[in-house]
């Protein structure tokens, strides 16, 4: 039987990780697979490309596995057209055109540009961040640019203005809403991010937008804000969110609202017809975020594969943990916000304002079902893993908020307890050296001898020799084994003591 | 007079610390003695080391399990006579595989030669397999897959002292090689030690003050861990690109293979923040030779690599060493602690199921020519390839109606242990050579009392692939045999006319002639040379070599010399986390216990150090089960559960549990780790696995359902 042959439409993240997983999958070829990209690149980590903007990341480290070419045709800088779904056939911008048995489309998403004055004419230094070439043109011109506005205070303009900042260019974030990241955000962090931001040097203009680009010999020289103030401005970037890219589906007369409508199988009204990722209009809604784009991408080859359908509605955007990926700035949004919680969920708020600190909880039923953890990287990993993989809360929440507090053991042989294993490699405490410097042994290698303290490892030596130094110091009349707890010193020798922590604590 | 002490190594774990041993009428002194491993220190198991050999329960004859079904004293011969015709017996009914033969990574390079030749040629069983599986195997086939080499270290571990930088993934070395911690100085004092632990173990607590970064990962996600760090290489320019063309192939694939594992993705998945990630890469990448570091060193020990992707995590690792352009450079490289004394001999000299003596392929046709010339047989009477460990247990009963068991204590040791003893009490029969009465002596029906350490002449490779020599400070007590006289016993009665030395000088001859040509080639030593030289002699040895302290330098050992990289992706746990399993186990060992603690339990003074199992867990946890610390609690996954004190503290996750895996009976860990393995290596995923925790009310209770 010869294998049915599949084309994939869209070499971006979910179209070539449904390729990846399909070519892995199917073991017996009963697949043919033609990839179809229309940028010249090879498939890249879109993802990152904030990260390239702020000089964090080298190009290479962007690029994605080549699909199998013994398993995959692939074609990229080479975009389609058309399709022809009465001959099943995709018509390419060479003239050419793919046949297919089965068609998915992956074209993803283009970034929504609104009307505004100005920009109808293309002035020059006005991007959107959406594709490598976008990504090389910002940094570029980062080099040289006076001054920034990002249009859009959504995480990808909070991640382009901190990546231009990082690159020394000072930067205006104009965003139409109440308040930053009003999508993931409540009022309160988001006001703390402002502050944030505008300590690392980016000013934050809320409720507000741009009403003119104003260009100079076809270059942006300022823009106009709502309320008529002008602002110089040698670089824009327009963040205003996405626009499924459906364009193709629905001159080929298949059904598109704010994606290609598809069931929860991932399927046109034509059967053999599939979308997924960011040009997809589920059930469940649009996808937004990677993780539910590959999340199609792996229930669609389940279907193709092995023809298990699907019994549940895939994840969304709105469910899916938000990392903003920023220089500077560390901020986690999961699941539910304090405005969206029920009444009887339980919050927990931190506020710092000094320190530009926010965290929410929000518990319900004994698990973590929401968070924002703004400036405290240190416990948002922790919590995001909390908050993933449903681990059993600690009672008081606040627990969660504070990282560990070392319990510091007493380094003092004065205080140390008796009990104090002083010598872990050969399991020797604090009072059995007492007593072999009582039995006579009156130096460190004497003790060592005896007991056999600081044999091993030798990272006791140091308290070793201080506890010998303070009981030959102590008053030879006096019996300093007597009580090792409160021992009668005539000095005491702070010693360092790294390596003998005891390890329970009540 | 005083009688001259005896220079030998320690009988324990793969540091092989040098002492001498002096006996006297009190019994057998143990003196520390300078060398380069342990400088001069040892544990307090080496201390105490000459307690076991002195044991009130000490094994001093053949015992015979006889019509009342206890285990009653006979003579050699009887014993012998017994084993040989119920193996007869059990051949000729269910063909020759029916009988299996388990071996230990503590016998000598000697003895596990004869038991891979007596298993191959006497009884022509293609199922021999070792508890090793069980220590390196991951790292050896992640190893033997990039380098075409598997060497532990493949430079002497003093070459530690002078690193800049140590990654440690997995690896308590604190409390597991205490003496091992002196090489760490160096790189304290540079803050360069990066130890990646889910617990802060007595070594992450090393990385504190300054002298590094303890990273603390949910257990199972090391291989996001690594890939996240390479991928932070890509991203900083960090790698060396130079020496990647030069000496490595797979550097393109690999790079593409961790644009997925960016840093803020990382982070969610391991719970390390991102800032630690990116400091970590910085202090490895400073110290990399190439970029004008001292040296930088990547090592893996059994917490990275018991899991069922350990392989590819290891791989990982390695990838990460080479990106930075380690392997082969100054005070650099990749590297496996090994656990077990002779690990590193034991898998070379054929008791693994594939391998045939000089790490040579059982299924290479020039391979088998050889070592069927050395042994004076056919090689079409060699069996072909067996299975590794955790197949061959699944065997007992069904296909394998024998077991002999030499050096191992399976019944605690391996995972997923109660459903192992239900199979090992399903055999025909059961053989266990050892010198005290573990678990799995107990049930046996016949038990060979052996000599141990301090008793006989041998050889052992250590960590660093450094061979050294075991040698005889006293007589074995009662009728006391070494497995090299058994074995040719054996062979005899079953008529054999294949010639089984019993002088281990002589063996190892054999064994030298064996490795000729192979991977771990010996050939140039024998006992005479090991004993004249003073020098450090790794392997390989070829005739006429002066060993190899450092491989690597020029040329790897694939064929083209170069380095594979192989990319990775992980594989998770195999028992992951669910609603009624929310917690991760994790085992370990203490510092005063040794694997299945046969040996160290019996030591008094290690008893009392460390006097039973326990379970570690954080104080919010705790609070959470309402446990207080020294409650029992029940520690339940799919397969069992144990019971265990409660120890509270905030050196562990509180997502995660610990427990020691010494101990048997109603606190034994591996009734509730999973026999999950991974799909190249065969190692079982010991180091993680979903379970539940209950404060346990009636202690008396649980522990008649756990042993029911």
């Amino acid at each position: 039987m010869s294998p049915q042959k599949i084309v994939v439409v869209g070499a971006g993240m979910v179209g070539h990780r449904f390729v990846d997983e399909l070519v892995r999958a199917d073991r017996t070829g009963r697949y043919a697979v033609e990839l179809i990209g229309a940028e010249s690149y090879e498939p890249y980590n879109r993802i990152l490309l904030s990260e390239v903007v702020a000089g964090r990341a080298d190009l290479k480290a962007l690029s994605l596995p080549l699909p199998d070419s013994e398993r995959v045709t692939f074609r990229r800088g080479c975009a389609a057209v058309g399709l022809d779904l009465a001959e099943r056939r995709v018509l390419l911008d060479d003239g050419s055109a793919s046949s297919f048995d089965r068609l998915v489309l992956a074209t993803g998403a283009t970034a929504f540009v609104p009307p505004i004055e100005g920009l109808e004419s293309g002035p020059r230094h006005v991007h959107v961040l959406r594709t490598l070439d976008d990504c090389r043109n910002i940094a570029a011109r980062a080099m040289n640019a006076k001054h920034a506005v990002v249009l859009g205070g959504g995480v990808l303009g909070l991640e382009a203005a901190c990546g231009l900042r990082r690159r020394g260019v000072p930067v205006t974030v104009i965003d139409l809403d109440e308040h930053l990241m009003a999508t993931q955000l409540d009022g309160p962090p988001a006001r703390m991010l402002a502050g944030r931001l505008r300590d690392l040097g980016i000013d934050v203009i809320t409720r507000s937008s741009i009403s003119e680009v104003i260009s100079a010999y076809d270059e942006i020289v300022a823009v106009r804000l709502a309320d008529g103030r002008l602002l110089a401005a040698d670089l824009m970037l327009v963040s205003c969110g996405v626009r499924a890219e459906a364009g193709l589906a629905a001159a080929a007369g298949l059904a598109v609202e704010r994606g290609i409508v598809v069931d929860a199988d991932l399927t046109t009204a034509d059967p053999q017809v599939h979308a997924i990722g960011d040009c997809a209009q589920a059930p469940a809604g649009m996808t937004g975020l990677l993780a539910p784009g590959w999340a199609q991408a792996e229930r669609l080859v389940e279907l193709l594969v092995r023809g298990v359908g699907a019994d549940v509605d895939l994840p969304t955007a709105s469910a899916e943990p938000v990392r903003l990926k920023a220089a500077g700035v560390d901020l986690v949004t999961m699941g539910v916000r304090p405005s969206a919680a029920r009444d009887d969920d339980r919050l927990v708020t931190l506020t710092d304002s000094g320190g530009r600190r926010h965290v929410d909880l929000v518990i319900r039923e004994d698990a973590l079902v929401g968070v924002t953890c703004l400036g405290a990287p240190e416990i948002s990993a922790a919590l995001s893993v909390a908050y993933d993989r449903r681990t059993p809360l600690p009672l008081d929440p606040l627990t969660m908020l504070v990282p560990e507090a070392r319990t510091e053991e007493s380094t003092s042989p004065v205080r140390m307890p008796g009990s104090t294993t002083v010598c872990r490699c050969s399991s020797v405490t604090k009072k059995e050296i007492v007593t072999a410097w009582e039995q006579g042994a009156r130096s460190a290698d004497a003790v060592a001898a005896t007991t056999r303290a600081s044999t091993g490892c030798g990272g006791c030596r140091d308290v070793v020799c201080g506890l010998v130094d303070w009981l030959n110091a102590s008053d030879p009349g006096v019996d300093p084994g007597a009580d090792p707890d409160a021992g009668p010193p005539s000095r005491s020798t702070p010693v360092t003591q790294r390596n003998t922590t005891v390890e329970s604590t009540t | 007079m005083t009688p001259a002490g005896t220079d030998t190594h320690c009988p324990y774990c793969a540091l092989q610390c040098a002492m001498t041993l002096t006996p006297s009428e009190e019994g057998v002194g143990v003196a520390a003695r300078s060398f380069p491993t342990n400088k001069g220190g040892l544990c307090q198991k080496g201390w105490t080391s000459a307690e076991v050999l002195t044991l009130t329960d000490r094994i001093t004859t053949p015992l015979l399990r006889g019509t009342s079904g206890e285990l009653e004293p006979v003579s050699w011969a009887q014993a012998v006579a017994f084993v040989a015709d119920r193996v007869r017996t059990l051949q000729a009914e269910h063909g020759r595989d029916a009988i299996g033969v388990f071996g230990g990574g503590g016998l000598t390079n000697e003895k596990a030669y004869q038991l891979g030749k007596f298993t191959r040629t006497v009884l022509r069983s293609r199922h021999i397999d070792y508890n090793g599986r069980f220590c390196m195997s991951s790292a050896a086939a992640a190893g033997n897959r990039a380098f075409g080499i598997d060497r532990g270290l493949p430079f002497p571990l003093a070459d530690l002292s002078e690193a800049e930088a140590v990654l440690l993934l997995g690896s308590n070395v604190a409390d597991t090689m205490p003496p091992l911690v002196q090489h760490l100085a160096g790189v304290r004092e540079r803050g360069g030690l990066l130890v990646v632990d889910p617990r802060r173990s007595a070594t992450a607590a090393l990385a504190e003050d300054g002298a590094g970064i303890h990273l603390q990962p949910l257990p199972g996600t090391d291989q996001a861990l690594l890939l996240g760090l390479l991928h932070l290489v890509v991203a900083e320019g960090l790698a060396d690109e130079e020496y990647l063309a030069a000496r490595v192939t797979g550097w393109d694939d690999v790079r593409r293979s961790v644009a997925l594992w960016w840093p803020t993705r990382v982070a969610s998945i391991t719970g390390v923040p991102e800032e630690v990630l990116r400091r970590t890469v910085q202090v490895l990448a400073a110290a990399s030779p190439t970029r004008g570091g001292g040296g930088a060193m990547v090592l893996t020990g059994r917490g990275a690599e018991q899991h069922t992707d350990g392989t590819d995590t290891v791989t990982a690792a390695i990838n990460l060493a080479l990106a930075l352009g380690l392997p082969g450079s100054r005070a650099s490289g990749y590297g496996c602690l090994t656990g077990q004394g002779n690990g590193q001999g034991g898998r070379e000299h054929g008791q693994k199921a594939d391998q045939l003596p000089g790490y040579r392929s059982i299924e290479d046709p020039a391979a088998r020519a050889h070592v069927a010339r050395v042994w004076g047989v056919e090689e079409a009477t060699i069996p072909g390839k067996g299975v590794p460990a955790v197949q061959l247990l699944d065997k007992l009963g069904g296909e394998v109606r024998a077991l002999f068991v030499h050096g191992a204590n399976l019944l605690v040791s391996a995972p997923d242990a109660t459903a192992v003893r239900r199979r090992v009490e399903s055999l025909d029969l059961l053989v266990v050579c050892d010198f005290v009465p573990s678990e799995t002596a107990l049930l046996a029906d016949v038990v060979l009392p052996v000599t141990q350490w301090a008793e006989e002449e041998g050889t052992m490779t250590s960590l660093e692939g450094r061979i050294l020599r075991r040698r005889k400070a006293i007589d074995p007590p009662g009728k006391a045999r070494s497995e090299l006289e058994i074995l040719a016993d054996l062979a005899g009665l079953l008529g054999s006319e294949v010639h089984f030395d019993t002088e281990p000088a002589l063996v190892f001859d054999e064994l030298a002639r064996a490795s000729a040509g192979g991977v771990a080639d010996y050939s140039g030593l024998s006992h005479a040379r090991l004993d004249a030289e003073t020098g450090p002699l790794h392997w390989p040895v070829p005739a006429g070599s002066g060993g190899t302290p450092r491989l690597f330098r020029d040329r790897f050992g694939h064929a083209d010399g170069r380095a594979r990289m192989v990319p990775v992706s992980p594989g998770g746990p195999a028992d992951d986390l669910r609603p009624d399993a929310p917690l991760y186990l994790v085992t370990g060992r203490v510092l005063a216990q040794y694997q299945s603690g046969a040996q160290t339990r019996r030591v008094a003074a290690l008893d009392r150090s460390a006097p039973g199992p326990f379970v570690e867990l954080h104080p919010n946890l705790a609070a959470r089960y309402g446990i207080d610390d020294g409650d029992d609690v029940r520690v339940t996954s799919a397969r069992g559960a144990a019971v265990a004190r409660a120890r509270i503290t905030t050196a562990i996750r509180p997502d995660t549990v610990f427990m020691p895996f010494h101990w048997s009976g109603a606190g034994m860990a591996n009734a509730v780790t999973n026999d999950a393995t991974d799909p190249v290596s065969g190692m079982p995923e010991f180091k993680v696995c979903a379970v539940e925790i209950a404060r346990a009310a009636q202690p008396s209770e649980i522990l008649e359902e756990v042993l029911a």
